[in-house]
């Protein structure tokens, strides 16, 4: 081999490395450019699921308007609430003014308390526990299969309810829905109603009674509490309370088959 | 030097991308950017809850405002409102003692019987597979309110807001009073709604049924529900003063 050819190699090899760097430079280009392709494409995609809501997740903003939504609605509800309480003591004023001076209306005055308290119609206040129950926090090994486990499980309430009577709870609702002697915890397709109602989870159940015996009957070892939280894998927590309001029976109660009976009656046959 | 530079370029850009995917999926998993579809059914599910029990309020409202107005009304044709009131008074009490229970009721609806089960046991059950327990009644209760009931007995106690039934060892406990099988639960409601919510196909009692226990519904033209027989008297609990929980709730 000559010096020639040598120095011809030699620029040769220059000029192909000068060649591949140019050739380098274009498939930067091309990267790049695939590059933005692949994330306007990858944006895109994200911005349709996130309108569709067909995904299994969904961004949380979608949260927080109906999470105003609820907010609002509750502070109607509230203004309902007080306006149907100042109808009444206005209507109670009346009643007052024109039955006080009858002994006997004022005996009967007190007994319709009585009675009212014992179908829940009224709002009452007094020492208790508030319990609440959540869904079992959705961790990576058990995600869940998208149905609530306490609604599936409705059976749970009703016992924890049952527990409650059964500690002396003197008024119990759940969700605000007041339970009296009719109220029902069912399974009604997709969700749990309570006095008709539907509710959801997280479940808040207040119970007006000695605090410390109807917690200590719900915590019992192998109790309700603790078969809530080991064997279903719920959230349960409990707060004895000084003071909680539990809110009157919002629905009209109906009789349609039964009648009153008098007393008499009532032993003859028996 | 290019090379070098190239390379530490290289390095931090995917420095970057790396922090940025564990701090994405970080959010991810923690529900800070995404929840699942069950926590926004939940909300739905509350809000047509609130909002059904709104609808309610706004009945007790509107029936507050018209006998408010049936008053005035009176008042002002200087009508004896004072008898009028003293009629609406007795009417109350008589519909609030049936609904506290504190009145014998009679009406149309369902007797239910259940009892343990006679079956032999196979080898691997357990004799509780087929005594009643306390669940099964309070499910059996409660499906049957679901229905429309609109007072129940069991074993001849009514069912007020403030009773339970628990068993204990042999015997089930109901408003303090000690029972045993046979359970005989008796409803005012709709008969045939309420015997079909039972023994219907996926019914309790037909599940009870299919168990091994005895399970027996009536329908019946005439039920007579014993009153409540309990003293109420609340120790923890008293009424709310409508005046003065205008401001704190």
């Amino acid at each position: 081999m000559g010096i020639i050819p040598l120095a011809l190699r030699l620029n040769r090899n220059r000029n192909m490395k000068e060649e591949r760097q140019m050739k380098n430079k274009g498939g930067i280009v091309v990267i790049t450019v695939l590059a933005l392709l692949i994330g306007l494409i990858i944006s895109v995609q994200i911005s349709t699921t996130e309108s569709s809501d067909v995904g299994g997740l969904i961004p949380v903003g979608k949260l927080v308007g109906l999470e105003q939504q609820l907010k609002d609605l509750r502070t109607e509800k509230e203004t309902i609430m007080q306006e149907y309480l100042e109808l009444e003591a206005r209507l109670e004023e009346i009643e007052q003014k024109n039955l006080s001076e009858n002994a006997l209306m004022q005996v009967v005055t007190q007994d319709l308390e009585k009675y009212k308290m014992g179908s829940g119609v009224v709002d009452v206040v007094g020492p208790g526990i508030i319990v609440t129950v959540d869904d079992p926090i959705p961790i990576e090994g058990n995600p869940g299969d998208g149905y609530s486990t306490i609604m599936v499980r409705y059976d749970l309430l009703l016992s924890l309810v049952n527990k409650l009577k059964d500690a002396g709870a003197e008024a119990i609702s759940i969700n605000g829905q007041r339970i009296i002697a009719t109220t029902e915890i069912s399974l009604a397709g997709d969700n749990v109603n309570i006095n008709a109602i539907p509710t959801a989870p997280p479940y808040t159940i207040k119970a007006i009674g000695n605090p410390d015996t109807l917690e200590s009957t719900l915590t019992i070892r192998y109790g309700i509490v603790e078969t809530m939280r080991n064997n279903y894998g719920l959230q349960v927590s409990l707060s004895k309370q000084k003071e909680l309001t539990i809110p009157r029976y919002s629905g009209v109660i109906k009789f349609r088959y039964a009648k009153a009976v008098d007393e008499v009656t009532e032993t003859v046959e028996e | 030097m290019k090379r070098k530079l190239r390379l530490l370029l290289m390095f931090a850009f995917c420095l970057l991308l790396g922090f940025s995917l564990i701090v994405l999926s970080k959010m991810t998993n923690g529900q800070h950017l995404y929840v699942s579809t069950k926590v926004v059914d939940d909300y739905k599910i509350t809000i047509e809850g609130e909002r059904q029990d709104m609808e309610n309020l706004k009945t007790l409202v509107e029936d507050a405002q018209k006998k408010l107005d049936e008053y005035e009304a009176l008042a002002e044709a200087n009508e004896d409102l004072t008898r009028e009131l003293e009629e609406r008074m007795l009417a109350d009490i008589a519909f609030y003692q049936l609904a506290s229970g504190s009145v014998a009721a009679r009406g149309p609806g369902v007797v239910v019987m259940i009892d343990d089960g006679d079956r032999e046991l196979e080898s691997w059950e357990d004799p509780n597979d087929i005594l009643v327990h306390d669940l099964d009644l309070l499910l059996i209760i409660n499906e049957l309110k679901a229905s429309g009931a609109e007072m129940i007995s069991v074993n001849g106690q009514r069912l007020v807001d403030e009773t339970s039934i628990s068993c204990s060892g042999y015997t089930v406990r109901i408003n303090e009073q000690f029972f045993a099988r046979p359970f005989i639960i008796k409803a005012i409601g709709d008969g045939s709604r309420m015997s079909a919510a039972l023994i219907g196909p996926g019914g309790y009692g037909t599940w009870l049924k299919e168990w091994g226990l005895l399970f027996k519904v009536k329908i019946t033209d005439d039920i007579l529900i014993p009153k409540y027989t309990e003293e109420r008297n609340y120790k923890y609990m008293g009424a709310v003063d409508k005046v003065k929980e205008g401001g704190n709730n």
